[in-house]
């Protein structure tokens, strides 16, 4: 989940950044797309508006007299406005008795709706030299009125001329501006899906051979050595799946030359405990013949031939146990289950070995166990034996169920196991102590017992009790086997005992 | 058998048949020895032991093709030699029709003594016979005929038939039958039960895949019903 989470923050950070860059650009290009193209619009159309008023103002005026009368002015103004420009007029004179004001719309345009810096400019005098070859300058200023953009200009006509104004609707350049402004804005709009789009696009092209190469390195990583990733082209991601696949190659070779190794050794080990018995086989039933006839022998002769005959034993336990030990590390041990008596088998166990006296047995008889019989006797006489060589006795040994496991206590009365030997006790051919007698067992003893307890699915584990001693816990799973239940009917008695998962032959 | 036990010995190592050949005259048994199962079969039919100790891995044709051989006519007990006891052997020389196996290296009273329990099944205890359907079981004569006929058992085969059969309608433990017929202690191999009733089914029951008269009882063992 969180590697998923992670691969969409990659994909949006991509996205993000390419949405960032087209908005940039989008957004920059507009910019200076709109402000130029309104600067040029607006430039234009002023300058057509305040060139035809100059022109109008000064044919208009000129020919009005000296001192015209204000429906002169009137005249002139809305003569003024009739043009093609379309911009009204308001002319200012001095006429007989005064001031006039002569607007072309007196609704629209008074002379209030003139800012009154552009008046002050329009009627200020400047001094004539050679850079300013005129007293007055025609100025203008853009206004709003009413939520509307206008062009308010002013000039005043040299010589003691009328003062006009003019004021051009800047609406439909206005107009024209914003559907400039919303082309530009869809456009950035439209940038930014097709930013987004590519980068979805990018982000696929690098996250998917990313993904691929995750995917491989986790196959890898479960075991699949043989994992390999398609290389196509020539980019860093190829040169990344041509540097994984070396890896995975070596890796594989070496992994294949390190088994190939441990095979060759362990089938060394079984081959030789295999080599080994032939000429055992031989040693052991004669030693037999030797060992009957000691006590008549010479008793100079007598300790060596007891000797060969009790290290003839010993090589035939290490021999059995190392066979043992190779099956379970090949795989080809088998159960073989029978329906037993616990108590009966554990009684057997220690009966067999004459240790009678010195366990004590806590177990009901009838606890019904499902099991390999010969495989529960090693366990319980390797537990049971290193009990009495390092616990000594009593050992006390208790059987119990417990829900669906088979719970059997080896307790000693020992000084315990040494915390830092606990973990190392199953392993295989492990001294508590280097100066403990090498007569002690073949130090295969616990690890068979526990690889043992596994192939029945079950654990043994090793404690201190709290009372002092140590403890062996064997815990085997027990489907409970249906205790004198008969079976049904004939037919199904024809399965036999198919269902045990034994490795029993079945041909019938 | 009142007579010294006579047995032939099937085995390759020069070794280990010197010192079986020595360990069991010792232990009282007259013993002929052959290297290969070839000469072993020709030595059986022209003595006539009453035992085999059979080595599996023989040079030539193998021990389980022996013991296969030697089924086809004779029901004599042969003991397999293994020195694997790998399971799948175990099997093999079970189903090929062994009547009990040791696994090397061996001690000698270990087989001699699973000798002497093979010879015993062969002896007979009472003077009475049973009849369970068709199957009539001698025991005086040590026979047991399926309508009328005389069914070619081995000791074994014939031993485990007695012990059910003395207890007829009652359930068998393995564990039980390993001690009655095959004389084993608490760990005898439950195969050699499996693999011997799977035999006995094959000769006494009408279909042996749907048997009537040895039946399983899950979670027990075996029971000789008589049919209804």
């Amino acid at each position: 989940m969180k590697l998923s989470v992670r691969w969409i923050s990659l994909r949006l950070r991509l996205m993000l950044v390419f949405a960032l860059v087209a908005l940039a650009a989008a957004v920059s290009a507009s910019g200076i797309a709109y402000w130029l193209n309104r600067d040029a619009v607006l430039t234009r159309t002023q300058n057509a508006a305040l060139d035809d008023f100059r022109k109008s103002l000064q044919d208009n005026t000129g020919s009005l007299p000296l001192m015209p009368t204000c429906p002169e002015l009137q005249e002139a103004a809305d003569r003024m406005a009739a043009t093609s420009q379309k911009y009204e007029v308001l002319l200012i004179g001095k006429v007989k008795g005064g001031d006039c004001e002569a607007p072309s719309n007196r609704d629209l345009f008074t002379l209030k709706v003139v800012p009154q810096t552009l008046v002050t400019a329009v009627n200020r005098e400047r001094k004539v030299d050679e850079s300013n070859p005129y007293p007055y300058h025609l100025y203008w200023q853009r206004i709003t009125l009413g939520g509307k953009p206008y062009l308010v200009g002013g000039a005043k006509v040299i010589g003691g001329g009328p003062t006009g104004y003019l004021l051009k609707s800047l609406e439909n350049e206005r107009a024209d501006l914003n559907s400039l402004a919303w082309s530009l804005g869809i456009a950035t709009g439209l940038a930014l899906i097709g930013s987004a789009l590519l980068a979805q696009a990018a982000a696929s092209t690098v996250l998917r051979p990313v993904q691929r190469l995750g995917d491989a390195a986790r196959r890898l990583g479960e075991g699949k050595l043989d994992t390999r990733l398609e290389v196509s082209g020539t980019d860093e991601l190829a040169d990344l799946s041509r540097t994984f696949n070396k890896t995975a190659e070596s890796l594989q070779r070496r992994v294949e030359d390190l088994s190939a190794r441990e095979a060759s050794s362990r089938r060394f080990v079984a081959d030789m405990s295999h080599e080994l018995r032939t000429p055992l086989t031989a040693i052991t039933a004669v030693t037999e013949v030797l060992e009957d006839e000691a006590d008549s022998l010479d008793p100079m002769i007598a300790p060596a031939v007891q000797l060969v005959v009790s290290e003839t034993r010993r090589l035939n336990d290490l021999v059995e146990n190392l066979m043992e030990v190779t099956r379970f590390d090949a795989g080809t041990a088998r159960l073989v289950l029978d329906d037993v008596d616990v108590a009966d088998q554990v009684t057997a166990c220690i009966d067999a070995r004459a240790w009678l006296d010195a366990v004590e047995l806590d177990a009901e008889r009838g606890i019904m166990v499902r099991l390999d019989p010969r495989r529960l006797d090693v366990i319980l006489a390797n537990l049971i034996g290193n009990a009495l060589k390092h616990g000594g006795s009593p050992v006390r040994v208790s059987v119990r169920t417990e829900d669906d496991s088979l719970r059997i206590d080896v307790r000693d009365h020992g000084p315990g196991i040494p915390e830092d030997v606990l973990p190392h006790v199953f392993d295989r051919f492990y001294k508590a102590s280097a100066s403990r007698p090498r007569s002690e067992g073949s130090g295969l003893g616990l690890s068979i017992a526990l690889e043992n307890a596994h192939i029945h699915g079950g654990e043994i584990t090793a404690a201190n009790s709290p009372e002092g001693g140590a403890v062996f816990t064997l815990v085997l799973p027990n489907a409970e086997p249906p205790t004198e239940a008969e079976e049904a009917s004939g037919p199904a008695d024809g399965e036999d005992r198919s269902d045990s998962g034994s490795a029993e032959g079945g041909t019938q | 058998m009142a007579t010294v036990p006579f047995l032939l010995l099937i085995e390759d190592d020069d070794a280990i048949r010197t010192a079986l050949e020595f360990s069991l005259s010792r232990q009282g048994h007259r013993v002929v020895t052959a290297a290969t199962g070839e000469d072993g079969l020709k030595l059986l039919r022209e003595q006539r032991p009453d035992l085999i100790v059979l080595d599996v891995m023989l040079p030539g044709i193998d021990g389980f093709e022996v013991c296969r051989r030697i089924r086809r006519t004779d029901q004599l007990p042969i003991i397999l030699l293994t020195a694997r006891n790998d399971d799948i052997d175990v099997v093999v020389g079970l189903e090929s029709g062994a009547d009990d196996y040791v696994v090397k290296p061996v001690q000698g009273r270990v087989l001699d003594a699973r000798i002497r329990a093979v010879l015993r099944r062969g002896e007979r205890e009472s003077s009475d016979s049973a009849s369970f359907g068709s199957l009539v079981i001698d025991r005086s004569a040590m026979t047991v005929t399926k309508n009328g006929q005389d069914l070619q058992l081995t000791p074994t085969e014939l031993r485990l038939l007695l012990e059910l059969s003395r207890r007829p309608g009652q359930a068998l433990s393995r564990q039980q039958l390993l001690r009655l017929v095959w004389e084993h202690d608490y760990l005898g191999d439950s195969r050699l039960v499996d693999a011997c009733v799977q035999r006995l089914r094959a000769k006494v029951e009408d279909v042996p895949s749907s048997p009537t008269l040895i039946r399983t009882v899950r979670g027990v063992g075996y029971r000789l019903d008589a049919p209804q």
